[in-house]
């Protein structure tokens, strides 16, 4: 800002200087042309009219002059020739103007122009003079001015755009407060928009947006968490009950041996209850990782027929196996084993009659599916099938972790395919899960897979 | 001594009979709150450990509805939910106590049998004297189905008389029971009270139920006035 006054203020001042100049030296021009009009008007020497010309206006300065720079008719009463000697020579040719400090009084600066012309048969050279005072104390008089205003102007300048920005800032300010406040225990807190429809009203709406979907995932993680701490606590109770019975109440061995039997199955449990939380809280953070292959679904088939037709057998259900459209997925194969596996657990526990565990291909997909022919699942409960901790009775006399479909729906999700359930025609249940063809063709079949 | 333990989840109930069998008590188990309801009716038990999530009627219902059947056994809550919100519903709804799992099985041991020391005395949550209705824990009474708004202190002093409906409280008994050491230091607060009560629990309603026995005391009635 402080440049651009600078600048305006030398603008001015040069453009008055310009214009002061022009004016002054118009006027001489004009009576230069004047004088040597009257000049010529008579026919020797300075004729009256020019005479009195020349003394008629005393505060203005007039002369006459020869080539040689010699007063033209001694009769002029005009004091001394005015134009310097080296100025002299150059007037004789053309106009020129000379800018004297002090002429007819010191400390009085005059513009003196010397024109030349012609009379009768003569080279005279006209010179008229004009003071330069009003000139020179316009421009000081604005200078000063300017010296003094244009500090001041600055400041007030400078003082009225601190004020608006800081005026325009504070919104920005007691968002930042805000925002500094905001954590994962104080969650609830939104950043205060300024009414007015600018930049800065959108910025906070969008980071007020942002913290609201922080906010739910937020939630999201603390029910879980809640949730997976509450369904620990009765396994565990069950386990510690059974410790503290056994080193209470164990007095033979046998019945020691039989209460840790017990502790051990239920640590088992509980293990397993925390291996599929940890599936489910990476399946969440989408850090489930899957290694992707591909995996011809006949030779998944036959690894779970190994599996698990020996469990199946002392239930007293059968498994029946049928790849229909025998095509290779891009699956991880320990995964998808999971998958099915629990599929298959539920079929046992909750369903009955023989198990189908059949493949079918839609367009450029796959899905496997595991039905059986109970009762299926109860209508209310078939749309929160997949939730997690959700049982069909809410009773907890199976074995159940209740994520047992949750796992399955993580695991196909992180295959970028989906789980559904449906009860069929026929009663009983069909859940299956959806994944990709392969691109790729399988590499050689392994006989019976790990577990 | 008779027990009944309510917990569907099969194992954890199977220890706590086996537990409280070795000492030497006597234990039934169910996994639901319909059955519960039934056995406890028909048999008195010394003490009842009643799990909060149970399928169909949960805990906090299955208990209200015992008290209102008349069921006085002292009741024990079981349960992993351990918000205090849950605690005060559990407590509110008429148990006698509440352990979080997991528990240690020495302290269900010292809960049991301090609660069975207490014994089946008759204890509602809610105050019911006549067609009076007095709830500790929400501080609202009713007669009938209208509801009387009163003060802490009027409040206080009801609750003292219908916790002994138709026994004659002397002041002196009123004052301990409904003002603590720091009572505004009249001689006849007692009095001024009554006029007090009598003016929103009987006046509106055209009944007489806070009677006043001379040299005595005063009374409320049995029959609440009605």
């Amino acid at each position: 800002m402080a440049v651009v006054l600078c600048a305006t203020g030398l603008f001015l001042y040069l453009r008055l200087e310009s214009e002061l100049n022009q004016s002054i030296n118009s006027d001489l021009e004009s009576r230069a042309h004047q004088l040597v009009g009257e000049v010529r008007v008579e026919e020797s020497g300075l004729g009256e009219a020019a005479r009195s010309l020349l003394m008629r206006r005393p505060e203005e300065f007039a002369q006459v002059l020869t080539r040689s720079g010699e007063k033209f008719d001694p009769r002029q009463r005009t004091g001394r020739p005015a134009l310097p000697r080296a100025d002299v020579r150059r007037a004789r040719e053309d106009q020129i103007t000379v800018d004297l400090p002090g002429f007819r009084r010191r400390d009085d600066p005059e513009r003196l122009l010397a024109h030349p012309f012609r009379f009768e048969n003569h080279h005279l050279i006209a010179v008229v003079g004009a003071s330069l005072d009003n000139r020179d104390e316009a421009l000081s008089n604005l200078l000063t001015l300017l010296l003094i205003g244009g500090p001041v102007a600055l400041l007030l300048a400078s003082l009225a755009a601190y004020w608006t920005v800081g005026a325009a800032l504070r919104p920005v300010e007691a968002m930042r407060r805000r925002a500094a406040e905001v954590s994962a225990s104080e969650s609830q807190q939104r950043l205060p928009v300024p009414p007015a429809r600018d930049e800065l009203h959108r910025l906070g709406e969008t980071l007020n947006q942002m913290l609201d979907r922080l906010e739910t995932a937020l939630q999201r993680e603390r029910a879980f968490v809640d949730d997976a701490s509450h369904e620990l606590r009765t396994p565990l109770a069950a386990h510690k009950a059974e410790l503290e019975l056994a080193l209470r109440y164990g007095s033979s061995s046998e019945e020691l041996r039989v209460a840790i039997a017990s502790a051990i199955e239920e640590a088992d449990r509980l293990s397993q209850l925390a291996e599929a939380l940890l599936v489910i809280a990476r399946s969440d953070k989408g850090k489930l990782i899957v290694n992707l292959e591909p995996v011809e679904v006949g030779d998944l088939f036959a690894t779970m027929r190994d599996r698990l037709s020996a469990r199946a057998e002392r239930d007293g259900r059968s498994l029946v196996f049928d790849d229909a459209s025998p095509r290779a997925i891009e699956a991880d194969r320990l995964r998808v084993e999971q998958a099915l596996g629990n599929l298959v657990e539920n079929a046992l526990r909750h369903g009955a009659g023989t198990v189908r565990i059949w493949s079918r291909a839609t367009d450029g997909r796959v899905e496997l599916h595991v039905s059986d022919e109970g009762q299926g699942f109860p209508p209310e409960f078939l749309p929160h099938a997949f939730e997690r901790f959700r049982r069909a009775d809410t009773a907890r006399s199976g074995d159940g972790t209740g994520l047992g479909l949750a796992i399955v729906k993580a695991i196909a999700r992180a295959h970028g395919g989906r789980a559904t359930a449906r009860n069929t025609n026929g009663g009983g249940a069909d859940v299956w899960i959806e994944l990709a063809v392969a691109s790729r063709q399988p590499g050689p079949a392994r006989a019976g897979g790990r577990h | 001594m008779r027990v009944l333990i309510v917990e569907d989840h099969v194992k954890m109930a199977a220890l706590i009979q086996r537990g409280l069998r070795k000492e030497a008590m006597a234990v039934d188990v169910t996994a639901n709150g319909e059955d519960a309801l039934w056995m406890a009716a028909a048999t008195e038990y010394d003490a009842i450990i009643l799990d909060v999530m149970l399928p169909g009627l949960d805990g906090f219902a299955v208990c209200r509805q015992l008290r209102e059947k008349g069921v006085w056994a002292p009741i024990l809550m079981l349960t992993a939910r351990d918000a205090v919100r849950d605690r005060v519903a559990g407590l509110d709804s008429g148990a006698d106590d509440y352990l979080i799992k997991p528990f240690s099985y020495a302290e269900l041991l010292a809960r049991l049998r301090a609660l069975v020391r207490r014994g089946p005395v008759e204890r509602p949550a809610e105050l019911h004297v006549g067609d009076l209705r007095l709830d500790p824990a929400g501080r609202k009474v009713w007669r009938g189905e209208s509801e009387i708004a009163l003060s802490p202190k009027e409040f206080s002093l009801l609750e003292t008389f219908m916790r002994r409906p138709g026994e004659v409280l002397s002041r002196f008994q009123l004052l301990e029971h409904a003002w603590d050491y720091e009572y505004e230091n009249r001689s006849n607060v007692v009095d001024s009270y009554i006029r007090l009560l009598r003016r929103k629990v009987d006046q509106p309603f055209g009944v007489s139920s806070l009677e006043t026995v001379r040299g005595a005391g005063y009374r409320l009635r049995e029959d609440g006035g009605r």
